[in-house]
């Protein structure tokens, strides 16, 4: 409406010059994954000969995959099988934690709410050494270390996730709702279970995706209470074939570029698929409530 | 609002599961490596209670608050550079003028889904002599950089962290914007605001609060800053000391000095906060 009202002018000298930055931009943005993918189909001769950001022959990606994923038996699959495992445990388990936790502060009046609400918030700023530290010992003395529970415990301590669910139920959950249902009479959790979730599944999907990627994407947590390389997750698999390569003892290059561009593939598609959702964590979380 | 009325225990059913957990694995290790702080440990003798010495010996390490002065730099170059790369580019998407929005929009957010510790192999990758697509560039000019070169490190990682993050910030100011209801720029229009008026006058004063927040978690995370410089350690050389959580990660697990390192990390926890606070007094002071 209000766009026909304004007098278009597209072709001004000033908007072509921004639209043109914006593209350079864009090629700045891209060019790493364009990169990954010219350079995931090379051989390790062709990586340091040929043009870097043009494809060779002969092509070698599938040779790369075949490489990539034989390599020590398979490893990077078992990494790659992992990664989901942390990413989709974590996931679902902080969705639902912290829509219960959302419910319980949004929706009930009790003793020091306010005060827990803001301790949760405030833990925000703790660097991750301040806790990873400690609890790399604490889980020495709980003989948890090399184990999947190490990785997937403490991640499932989200303080964002809390107060995004909560802005959720506030919004998209009425309290009259919980009052005719008690009416009916309803228990507490039945409305929670029953009635509230598939309300508030906007947010769920929202808390979920946002978790998956951040416990995909972890790297400082499990290189601390992982040093088993079949519980590694891909991140830190990746840089440890990094670090051997630049020895002389690892994979090739190739196979090195195919192991990133693995790793990176799904959440890509999962971005593209799911911007509705990432968009709506973002809107939410970071300026209303 | 109107909240349930119902018995007292009842809510604390529905956070039990998360304050279990947030007790287990935040404040526990929070005590526990304040705790640690406390002590010394000689050699492989029990450790012995030292009281606030570690801490002395922090304000006096020249080594941490090195890192500390080195990461301020960092946010003051770095945060410039991409929150204003931010700023414009979520004002260009929120423009509906603008051709492309949501084409730019997806693709400057996309490394956000890249892990950083991947990131910065990749832009190692690119940045190292033998594969590096920036060398024939610069060839033409004769120009034959070396990115990873200790005087060069500081500003590659510049480059990694801004790729990686100006996306985000975007949309959180984007986000910022699309709150604003549209009809004060109609208003503003027929007063005879121009674009850059409306931009300087309207738009700018309303999105502070998100600006704030993007601010704050560029304090956050710079003074984190751990992966990047981690996975270049296998391509260059690269000091312990670079960043504050490079330096407690070295010194707890390379010369197993657990104490000293909780003592940093409670320091380094305290500097965060604090700077954090500064900036959001600052807001709370712009919007009165």
């Amino acid at each position: 409406m209000e766009e026909k009202r304004i007098k278009r002018n597209y072709y001004s000298a000033k908007s072509v010059i921004f639209l043109s930055l914006m593209f350079v931009a864009s090629v700045y943005f891209l060019l790493p994954l364009f990169w990954i993918i010219v350079a995931s189909s090379k051989s390790n001769a062709q990586l340091f000969s040929t043009n870097p950001l043009w494809f060779a022959t002969p092509f070698d990606m599938l040779k790369n995959i075949k490489n990539a994923s034989s390599y020590d038996n398979f490893i990077l699959w078992r990494w790659f099988l992992n990664s989901i495992i942390y990413a989709s445990t974590v996931s679902a388990g902080t969705a639902l934690i912290s829509a219960m936790a959302g419910f319980a502060f949004s929706k009930y009046n009790f003793f020091g709410k306010n005060v827990l609400f803001y301790i949760v918030l405030g833990t925000i700023m703790v660097p991750s050494t301040a806790l990873v530290l400690p609890i790399y010992l604490l889980m020495h003395s709980m003989n948890l270390i090399n184990t999947y529970w190490a990785v997937i415990l403490p991640s499932l301590v989200n303080p964002f996730a809390i107060y995004l669910m909560r802005i959720f139920w506030m919004q998209e959950f009425p309290n009259e709702l919980i009052d005719a249902a008690h009416v009916d009479g309803a228990s507490d959790f039945a409305i929670f279970f029953k009635i509230g979730l598939p309300m508030v599944r906007g947010g769920l999907a929202t808390v979920a995706l946002f978790s998956f990627v951040s416990t995909w994407n972890n790297f400082f947590l499990p290189l601390v209470v992982i040093s088993k390389s079949k519980l590694f997750p891909l991140t830190l698999g990746i840089s440890i074939w990094t670090s051997l390569t630049s020895t002389g003892r690892g994979p090739s290059y190739g196979a090195i570029t195919m192991g990133i561009l693995i790793s990176i593939t799904p959440l890509i598609i999962a971005f593209i698929f799911l911007r509705r959702y990432w968009q709506a964590g973002l809107n939410s979380g970071a300026v209303k409530g | 609002m109107k909240k349930i009325k119902t018995t007292k225990f009842l809510p604390f059913i529905f956070l039990s599961p998360f304050l279990i957990l947030f007790g287990l694995f935040y404040i526990a290790p929070l005590i526990y490596g304040f705790y640690l702080s406390l002590f010394h440990q000689y050699g492989l003798r029990p450790p012995v209670f030292i009281g606030f010495k570690n801490y002395l010996q922090v304000f006096n390490d020249t080594n941490f608050w090195m890192s500390i002065l080195n990461m301020t730099k960092f946010f003051l170059i770095q945060g410039s550079i991409m929150i204003g790369l931010a700023l414009i580019f979520a004002l260009y998407i929120d423009n509906q003028k603008n051709r492309f929005r949501g084409f730019f929009r997806m693709v400057y957010y996309i490394p956000f889904a890249i892990p950083t510790a991947i990131s910065g192999i990749l832009w190692g990758f690119m940045y190292s002599k033998s594969m590096s697509p920036f060398q024939s560039i610069f060839g033409i000019f004769g120009l034959h950089p070396d990115f990873l070169a200790s005087n060069a490190l500081f500003w590659s990682i510049i480059n990694i962290v801004t790729w990686e993050w100006t996306g985000y910030n975007m949309i959180i100011i984007y986000s910022g914007l699309q709150s604003i209801p549209r009809e004060l720029y109609e208003a503003a229009h027929i007063d005879g605001a121009k674009r850059f008026d409306i931009i300087r006058y309207v738009k700018i004063p309303l999105i502070i609060p998100s600006l704030i927040l993007s601010i704050v978690f560029t304090v956050i995370g710079t003074f984190q800053i751990f992966n990047e410089p981690y996975v270049l350690e296998s391509m260059t050389f690269i000091s312990p000391h670079f960043t504050p959580n490079l330096y407690i990660y070295t010194t707890a697990f390379s010369y197993g000095n657990f104490n000293f390192a909780a003592a940093m990390a409670i320091v380094l926890a305290l500097v965060t906060f604090a700077v954090s606070m500064i900036f959001m007094r600052f807001a709370g002071f712009k919007e009165e």
